[in-house]
């Protein structure tokens, strides 16, 4: 039998890809400014390097080229990265026609858009909610605020980031590029934006606190300017407040300017007797 | 001294992010000042301290390294001084501005100092020593980050508390609330980056829902949850519809 001599196909084995997946969160532990997570990346796929190839020669060669400059979103999204790069070092190690450059431009050409969607819905979202809901439970002296912060938003990145790590390993790039192309992660990302919008607008209502102390008499009637705002619409000051730091925002204001902003605002209209934080509490 | 030595590690790794599966949440004010509060022996203040912080920078997005402001650092040193100094914990994000300013710089050094381990491994890889890369990753960046964010953390902590309560007890009662009523007012900061984030045109309608349904309804964080999600579910069925007959 001739075929006897053919090479034996080398898999990755599932233990190489949780390695793989894991030790990409592990990604920003060296992060700097030169190349960001390239280092990052290149120890994270050691386990698959050292289980497709043999030699101190091979290895080296096939991480090299991990080490040029990579920056995506780690946790949440960018995992379908090294999912597809997995699976094509496997095919490369098999014989199947895989160049370096075709591992690497694919890399270079994901990591923006996976960024984009993966910091929306990290930063964007995720964090967000739950951290606008555990303030509020903290802030009441609730123990629970913080832990669940905690244990929900690890639940959900690391579900998350599986996920798309086995996606980008199984399907490859054509899954990636299905998921652009139906508009589906766009459409997602919307409907949670919705949820993100609705709990900060409640956040804004509850937790700018700021009141007017202002209080006059007209003949012999005392006005309590809060009470007549109040009246008018409940948390007016609050929504004012937001409304011109966004406004500021917009006009493209950096945050600490607007910082700078709020200290003086803050201070001035609290010593003039315009702004108090209510004393009830 | 061991309450500081826990706050010296909980400032090291809020900047050293030894596995995001781990570390991830410690990038937050709320979990780093709450692990601070926790190391303090003050849980409830603590939380509190980091709460308020927290919902300054709520809006903050921190992409390819750059930051407005140093989050860790805000968190960490912001929580410990609300607690050294028995103030109230609605100072807080006013202690905490200040530390996550002059954090900016300890953040550049950090990503530039990162990179000359970058260097170092890139000979690894060449000689295919696989230990030497894991090294790189892991270890200079940890000392560094120890020497940057844990040895402040620790002078702090450990020698800080006197001064503390006592340049508190310095400030007049009327900066005190001038205090008070900018930590009212930082939350707008990071409400309003949020909406500036995420508040697309077409949906903005739904802040102002949150919004009213909480000054009207006097619902609580949690029930506008639900309902925001019943929301978002009636709009996702509903525009599928909208594109596949457009299609």
């Amino acid at each position: 039998m001739d075929q006897s001599i053919e090479k034996q196909p080398v898999k990755l084995r599932k233990i190489d890809l949780i390695k793989h997946w894991l030790g990409g969160y592990s990604q920003e532990t060296c992060y700097n400014y030169e190349r960001l997570q390239a280092l990052g990346t290149t120890q994270a796929i050691i386990p698959v390097i050292k289980r497709l190839y043999k030699t101190k020669e091979e290895r080296a060669k096939a991480l090299k080229k991990y080490m040029v400059f990579f920056n995506t979103e780690p946790s949440f999204i960018g995992t379908v990265i090294p999912g597809i790069a997995a699976s094509m070092e496997e095919q490369a190690a098999n014989g199947v026609n895989v160049t370096e450059e075709d591992i690497n431009s694919l890399r270079t050409g994901l990591m923006g858009p996976m960024a984009g969607i993966g910091d929306t819905v990290s930063q964007g979202i995720v964090y967000p909610i739950l951290a606008g809901i555990a303030c509020s439970l903290a802030l009441a002296g609730n123990l629970a605020g913080p832990i669940m912060f905690e244990i929900f938003y690890k639940a959900i990145m690391l579900i998350s980031g599986y996920t798309m790590y086995m996606i980008g390993y199984k399907k490859g790039k054509s899954a990636i590029l299905n998921l652009l192309r139906a508009g589906t992660l766009n459409r997602v990302t919307e409907i949670f934006s919705i949820v993100g919008l609705m709990v900060i607008g409640s956040m804004a209502a509850t937790r700018v606190t700021i009141v007017t102390p202002i209080a006059f008499t007209v003949g012999e009637v005392g006005v309590n300017l809060q009470k007549v705002l109040d009246s008018l619409l409940p948390s007016l000051l609050p929504l004012i407040a937001v409304l011109a730091v966004w406004k500021l925002l917009v006009k493209g204001k950096s945050p600490t300017y607007i910082i700078a902003v709020l200290f003086v605002v803050g201070i001035v209209c609290s010593l003039l007797g315009i702004l108090s934080v209510p004393t009830a509490g | 001294m061991v309450s500081a030595i826990l706050v010296t590690i909980i400032a090291t790794m809020s900047t050293w992010w030894v596995s995001h599966a781990i570390t991830r949440t410690w990038l937050y004010p709320l979990w780093s000042g709450f692990l601070v509060a926790l190391a303090m022996g003050e849980p409830i203040v603590g939380m509190k301290a980091a709460a308020y912080i927290q919902l300054t920078y709520l809006g903050w997005i921190t992409a390819g390294g750059t930051m407005p402001g140093n989050l860790m650092v805000a968190g960490v040193f912001g929580t410990a001084l609300t607690i050294l100094s028995g103030a109230d914990p609605i100072l807080a994000p006013t202690f905490a501005v200040p530390f996550s300013l002059l954090g900016i710089l300890t953040w550049q050094a950090y990503m530039t100092l990162n990179s000359l381990w970058v260097h170092k491994a890139d000979k690894y890889v060449e000689a295919g020593d696989l230990t030497g890369v894991r090294m790189m990753n892991w270890i200079p960046s940890g000392i560094l980050s120890f020497i940057l964010n844990g040895i402040p953390a620790f002078i702090l902590v450990r020698f800080g508390g006197d001064y503390a309560t006592q340049a508190l007890a310095a400030i007049p009662q009327y900066f005190i609330n001038a205090f008070s009523t900018v930590g009212a007012l930082m939350p707008a900061l990071g409400i309003a980056m949020l909406l500036t984030y995420i508040g697309k045109k077409k949906i903005i309608a739904f802040f102002f829902a949150g919004y009213f349904m909480t000054v009207y309804l006097h619902l609580d964080t949690m029930a506008i949850t639900v309902f925001a999600a019943i929301a978002g579910v009636l709009v996702y069925f509903f525009t599928v519809d909208n594109k596949k007959e457009e299609a």
